[in-house]
């Protein structure tokens, strides 16, 4: 099986597991506990979140706390910060955004969304004319899902504080944390960040926030992470976070290279009668998203998957959400949407796996192509 | 004064049509009473029959609600109420429809005297326990011709009671398994599985086929065949369900034959292999949700097409004559309709044609279809048959 799916979600790293494992076995105690065993966990938990902030933000302006997922995180900036005035973001935001902002719109909030450029990245211009005086928050995914365009969110957040000091600004960093380097400045006020993206597991994120800003809980409760974020801790996934974020950041170099090396294959040996990427070279090496034009690009991932080639996909055989809406907001046409395969590595394939991958998508094209022409 | 200890909740569950099968009412209530067992699987009970009605008793205590869920789905059941059974003497009675009565507003009793030897007689005993009722509650009053509570009172023969206060009513219809067996053709759309209810609710044994064309569809659209197969398999006692590839019948016909055709051709391809699906299993007849023009395939001209590659077995449509709003409440009403309308495609859009042929001649049709290896092709779609149970 090759998996080229890995911005859906990775492979746990099988070390950090085991290491993690005493804390749903030996050491299962509740962190909360006042007894030598639970504050040794609590103590635990405490040293994966300095380790998650020198990876992150080692300059020591960012607190982090951890959450459930990165839905979680986003759904408790937006939530908190988006309040009152407006709430500007983009048309190639996650869902988890996304959504949230239009819920916010319902709401009574005003919700401007920026366009995108072709490649998947928010046009600067039209981002920062749509922030004023009344713009409360400011979100801008870092690593684009589905094309794996890079917005510069450093110098975005730099600009929209020229415009309006008092505007925070929030990134949804999920598909760039572990994989572009990146060091978090003080202008980005809150930063979203996912375990099982980078070899971590389902039921960990975080969210790093400066320091002295003010955020609400999105759940009340026993008061766990300094009450933003109730809930009995997941140790298990939180201290497995940590260790796999280590191992991820310290092989990030070769990962990335490897990365393109993967990306430029892919590009190279993907019939051109059939494919046309979508992802600009200037974006993640994680992630390289093609279209099939006129062929639809669940059923290529149907026939792949037959294949023993597991890939992720733009469109749908389902008359909701059929075309992906980040994909059309890149002026991208609908036959075209329909053909969309996304293809991300974690970085540590091999460069016969991504031929292999190339040769069995063409066959699949032709095949495709020949039997419902 | 609390009688917890001294009364046991049973459910009454009476039926309809059964009688008047005349010489056949044994083998009807034989196959009921089967139904009844089945659709309690999983749950300790006892069924015991009385006159013209079940008893369904010695469960656990706070399973009363699941097992009138399940009985009101099993067809043949008219209505099912949860009643008490208490010893038959006047003041247990009393004091147990006491315990159910409300508090005001019209009421009346309603006794009915099994065991005759029972000091009181029905209007006696009516009047006995109505009078008790009017004195403990005085914000009740009798209207015996429209009143908006009644208590029921059933004295049996065995020295008990039964009192109860509500009817539930129940799926209606002849018990699955007295009227043959039918192969439903199972889409994951609206109407199909209706039509699968209809049927089984006159008493048919129904098993079920679906068509896919993976990997054109994609699997969701198969787990919501599944689901739907396992909502009906509470009402037809068990379903079997057959699931069928036919994507190279669809890419054959789109390769040799003209666009507008595909639904047509495909059809009748349909049609053959639950045939003979059906003649293998036992199946008596085809049924279909086809209702008359609701798509391009139901015209009449449709149905005369894809019915002819029949060879033996009839078709039954129970929704022949129905608007799709009427096939919608019936679909809301048992609880299909939530999973028939979720997205996913059942039959793939990449091969369909803009404009399919709505009235096709069947010569033309006929002819189209001689270029296509048809035995060849429905050799190859069973080679895929799965067959999946869902009780």
């Amino acid at each position: 099986m090759i998996y080229f799916d890995n911005a859906a979600t990775t492979r746990p790293d099988a070390e950090s597991v085991s290491a993690a494992l005493q804390y749903v076995q030996d050491a299962f105690f509740n962190p909360s506990a006042l007894y030598r065993e639970g504050f040794a966990v609590h103590k635990a938990i405490e040293e994966a979140r300095r380790q998650l902030l020198r990876l992150l933000a080692p300059q020591g302006r960012h607190a982090l706390l951890f959450a459930g997922s990165g839905t979680e995180a986003d759904n408790q900036v937006l939530f908190s910060a988006a309040r009152r005035g407006n709430l500007v973001t983009t048309e190639g935001e996650h869902a988890a955004v996304y959504e949230a902002a239009k819920e916010l719109g319902k709401r009574g909030v005003e919700v401007r969304f920026a366009k995108l450029e072709k490649s998947g990245a928010v046009n600067a211009a039209d981002l920062l004319a749509k922030v004023d005086a009344q713009t409360a928050l400011v979100s801008v995914i870092h690593v684009n899902n589905e094309t794996g365009a890079v917005n510069d969110v450093a110098a975005l957040a730099r600009a929209v504080k020229t415009k309006n000091a008092r505007t925070l600004f929030h990134s949804d960093g999920v598909q760039a944390f572990g994989k572009i380097a990146f060091s978090l400045p003080a202008e980005i006020d809150f930063y979203t960040i996912s375990a099982h993206k980078i070899g971590g597991v389902r039921g960990a994120a975080a969210l790093a926030h400066k320091k002295g800003t003010a955020l609400a809980p999105l759940l009340y409760g026993g008061g766990q992470e300094e009450g933003y974020r109730s809930g009995t801790e997941n140790t298990f996934a939180v201290m497995q976070f940590a260790a796999a974020a280590k191992k991820r950041l310290e092989a990030l170099p070769q990962h990335y290279q490897n990365a393109e090396r993967l990306r430029n294959a892919l590009l190279a040996l993907l019939d051109k009668e059939f494919f046309t990427p979508l992802s600009d070279p200037s974006g993640s090496p994680f992630i390289f998203t093609v279209s099939a034009r006129g062929l639809r690009g669940e059923v290529l991932q149907h026939m792949a998957n037959e294949r023993g080639l597991l890939v992720g996909t733009g469109s749908a055989c389902s008359s909701r959400n059929r075309y992906s809406r980040v994909i059309l907001a890149c002026g991208i046409e609908e036959k075209m949407a329909d053909g969309v395969l996304r293809l991300s590595f974690f970085g540590n394939e091999s460069l016969e796996e991504a031929e292999k991958a190339a040769q069995i998508l063409n066959a699949c094209a032709r095949e495709l192509y020949a039997k419902t022409r | 004064m609390e009688l917890q200890g001294e009364r046991e909740k049973v459910i009454i569950v009476r039926y309809c049509e059964i009688h008047l099968k005349g010489k056949n009412r044994g083998y009807f209530e034989k196959v009921f009473q089967e139904n009844l067992e089945r659709a309690l699987k999983g749950i300790r009970h006892e069924i015991r029959r009385l006159s013209g009605r079940y008893i369904v008793e010695g469960f656990e205590p706070g399973r009363e609600e699941e097992i009138v869920e399940r009985l009101s789905k099993v067809f043949g059941t008219h209505t099912l109420s949860i009643a008490y059974k208490v010893f038959a003497d006047l003041e247990t009675i009393y004091q147990t429809v006491l315990s159910l009565a409300p508090h005001a507003g019209s009421f009346k009793v309603q006794a009915n005297r099994a065991d005759k030897s029972f000091p009181l007689n029905s209007m006696q005993l009516n009047a006995e326990i109505g009078a008790r009722l009017l004195a403990a509650r005085p914000q009740l009053n009798v209207d015996v011709h429209d009143p908006q509570h009644v208590l029921y009172v059933d004295i049996r023969e065995n020295g008990t009671a039964l009192v109860f206060a509500n009817y539930v009513k129940g799926a209606g219809g002849m018990p699955v398994g007295t009227a043959g067996k039918g192969m439903l053709l199972l889409s994951g759309g609206i109407d199909s599985p209706v039509a699968g209810y209809m049927i089984a609710k006159r008493g048919m044994k129904v098993d079920a086929i679906h068509f896919h064309s993976y990997p054109y569809t994609n699997l969701q659209a198969r787990e919501k065949v599944e689901e739907l197969a396992r909502l009906l398999a509470a009402y037809t006692g068990g379903i079997t369900l057959h699931v069928v590839r036919v994507t190279h019948i669809q890419e054959a016909i789109h390769r040799s034959c003209p666009a507008e055709m595909m639904i047509t051709l495909l059809r009748r391809f349909m049609m053959r292999i639950a045939e003979r699906t059906a003649r293998r299993c036992g199946g008596q007849c085809i049924i279909t949700g086809e209702s008359l023009g609701q798509v391009a395939s139901q015209t009449i001209e449709g149905i005369t097409s894809s019915e002819s590659v029949l060879e033996s077995l009839p078709v039954l449509r129970p929704l022949i004559g129905m608007d799709k709003t009427e096939i919608i409440e019936v679909s809301r009403r048992i609880g299909t309709y939530e999973t028939s309308i979720l997205p996913y495609e059942d039959c793939c859009t990449v091969f369909l044609p803009k404009h399919p042929l709505i009235r096709p001649d069947l010569a033309q049709v006929v002819r189209e279809e001689a270029k296509l290896d048809v035995e060849g092709l429905i050799a190859e779609a069973f080679a895929t048959e799965e067959t999946l149970s869902f009780s």
